[in-house]
């Protein structure tokens, strides 16, 4: 056993940031008190791949005898057939396979799935069809936010999640908070309309003002 | 514990102490080993080829790499913090900011400070921060806990047995700017990166610029002059002397050995005056400026633009 100072972290003062996410209880990861033996690496005898458990959309899913190197997209689309992510750059720049991972944006090209391990995925499709996801597709269709639409459920996640965290943010806030996701055919124009529209219907834009998509937001970097 | 040929394993830790443990043995047993943090950057590694491992140990479940603190004088961000967890974090604003301009929301959420730190990607933003701050790095190995300063962990690299646990720096004495110029934000490192931190207290300012060498590298000449030029009493200082930290850090830049091989975007020409533009308009964001004297042109050569 390896000596690990307590100099490591000043953790009486810090407390812990988000200390649950990721460990939801459920999977194979038990909450004992044993420390023996866990953590163990867990292979599966016969291919010599992982096997673990993901919650995606409500489902519990086992994947056995994935590659460990798999990213969770390609686990998704290619061994469990979920094909509400899209798999475009595969570099996590464009946010065509965007996902909430415990509740979190993230894309999941640069998750890797066998440490997803017992965590709960929730794809466009997962997300539901009523509330504000129903809003926010509803918003997408009548603004003309989509065209040839294979960003479209990744912009859909993303923006669910940030009227989810934000729902009162501004232009500025909004492009901001979807640049993580690439759209090549609306110029993003419309897409923020769709947002500004869900904004108003939810009462959070007074109805006379006019989303002006379009005005060169203030670059975040200062440059 | 590790099955032989080419079958991969996955540790997924839960304390630092079982974290090493999995690390010795799996470095023992002679298989490539990777440290797994957010995933933004091993991940895609890993799928394009350009990095392979046989064993993946997975960090997200060390709950004690996720806390972050202060003491009395220093802050301490613990490996697993995510650049989310750091945005808005009001102890030190500076890092904050610097965390705040990585990236995507998908990769703040998921990057870590540890990640940053293992990966030393030449433009990552957060390592230009630290090497302004002086940041000492935590690793844990079998010999036990090390502390280092940032540029000797960067030198020397982590050993294999290795793991960061945390990042350590002085609570912030002063203004803070980080800077960047690049393309777009969240889907590419940047260029050309600055951050000058002022600390009005101990009476210094530092400047690191990042993406002219292979890692940030200190301006200790303009350092130096903004030592003796500023009025440490008020925190101000004249508009002409941010013009001439911005060309001392021109020169500077250019002095940078080995230098960063010039990429698609930006020739070395480039990216020494922009490493100008930025360390002058962040010192003139962290300091007042007093009024140039009569005759003098308003804007300089390497500072324009004021905030």
């Amino acid at each position: 056993m390896t000596a690990v100072s307590a100099d490591g972290l000043d953790a009486a003062a810090g407390g812990t940031d988000r200390g649950d996410a990721g460990v939801d209880g459920t999977g194979r990861e038990k909450a004992g008190t044993d420390g023996t033996g866990r953590g163990e690496a867990e292979t599966d005898g016969a291919g010599g791949g992982e096997s673990y458990r993901l919650h995606v959309d409500g489902f519990l899913r086992t994947v056995s005898g994935a590659w460990i190197g798999d990213s969770l997209l390609t686990v998704l689309r290619d061994v469990l057939g979920v094909t509400a992510v899209k798999d475009a750059c595969e570099q996590g720049r464009c946010g065509a396979c965007s996902v909430l991972l415990d509740g979190r944006l993230a894309a999941s090209c640069t998750v890797l799935a066998a440490d997803a391990d017992g965590s709960r995925v929730v794809t466009v499709a997962g997300l539901g069809g009523s509330g504000l996801t129903r809003a926010v597709r509803a918003m997408f269709l009548a603004e003309g936010a989509v065209q040839c639409g294979f960003c479209t459920p990744g912009f859909v996640v993303a923006v669910t999640d940030l009227l989810t965290r934000h729902p009162d943010a501004d232009e500025e806030e909004i492009r901001e908070a979807l640049a993580g996701n690439i759209c090549r055919c609306t110029g993003y124009g419309r897409i923020v309309a769709a947002v500004r529209a869900v904004q108003a219907e939810r009462g959070i834009l007074p109805p006379g003002d006019t989303p002006t998509p379009g005005d060169a937001p203030s670059r975040p970097d200062g440059g | 514990m590790m099955a032989g040929g080419k079958s991969s394993a996955m540790f997924r830790p839960r304390t630092v102490g079982e974290a090493v443990e999995m690390l010795a043995a799996a470095h023992e047993s002679g298989t490539a080993v990777a440290l797994l943090g957010g995933g933004t950057d091993l991940v895609p590694a890993l799928r394009s080829g350009e990095r392979s491992a046989e064993t993946v140990v997975a960090l997200r479940r060390v709950l004690e790499l996720r806390v972050r603190g202060a003491g009395a004088d220093s802050l301490t961000i613990g490996a697993g913090v995510t650049y989310t967890d750091l945005d808005g974090w009001s102890l030190s604003p500076g890092l904050a900011r610097a965390a705040r301009v990585v990236g995507s929301v998908q990769i703040r959420n998921t990057g870590t400070v540890g990640g940053a730190l293992g990966s030393a990607r030449p433009g990552g933003d957060l390592l230009t921060f630290l090497t302004a701050a002086d940041a000492e790095v935590l690793t844990v190995s079998p010999r036990g806990p090390e502390r280092m300063p940032l540029p000797r962990f960067l030198a020397d690299g982590l050993a294999p047995d290795a793991l960061v646990t945390a990042v350590r720096l002085a609570r912030p004495g002063g203004p803070q700017v980080y800077l960047k110029i690049g393309g777009r934000q969240a889907a590419y490192p940047a260029v050309v990166s600055c951050a000058v931190l002022v600390d009005r207290v101990r009476h210094r300012l530092t400047c690191a610029i990042g993406g002219v060498g292979l890692l940030p590298v200190r301006m200790g000449e303009a350092e130096r002059y903004a030592r003796d030029e500023v009025d440490w009493s008020t925190g101000t200082v004249s508009s002409s002397a941010a013009r001439r930290f911005g060309d001392l850090v021109v020169e500077a830049a250019a002095r940078v050995s080995p230098a960063l091989p010039a990429g698609p975007r930006g020739s070395a020409e480039y990216r020494w005056h922009a490493a100008g533009v930025l360390a002058g308009r962040a010192f003139a964001r962290c300091l007042h400026l007093t009024a140039p004297p009569v005759g003098e042109p308003a804007r300089g050569s390497a500072a324009g633009g004021q905030p």
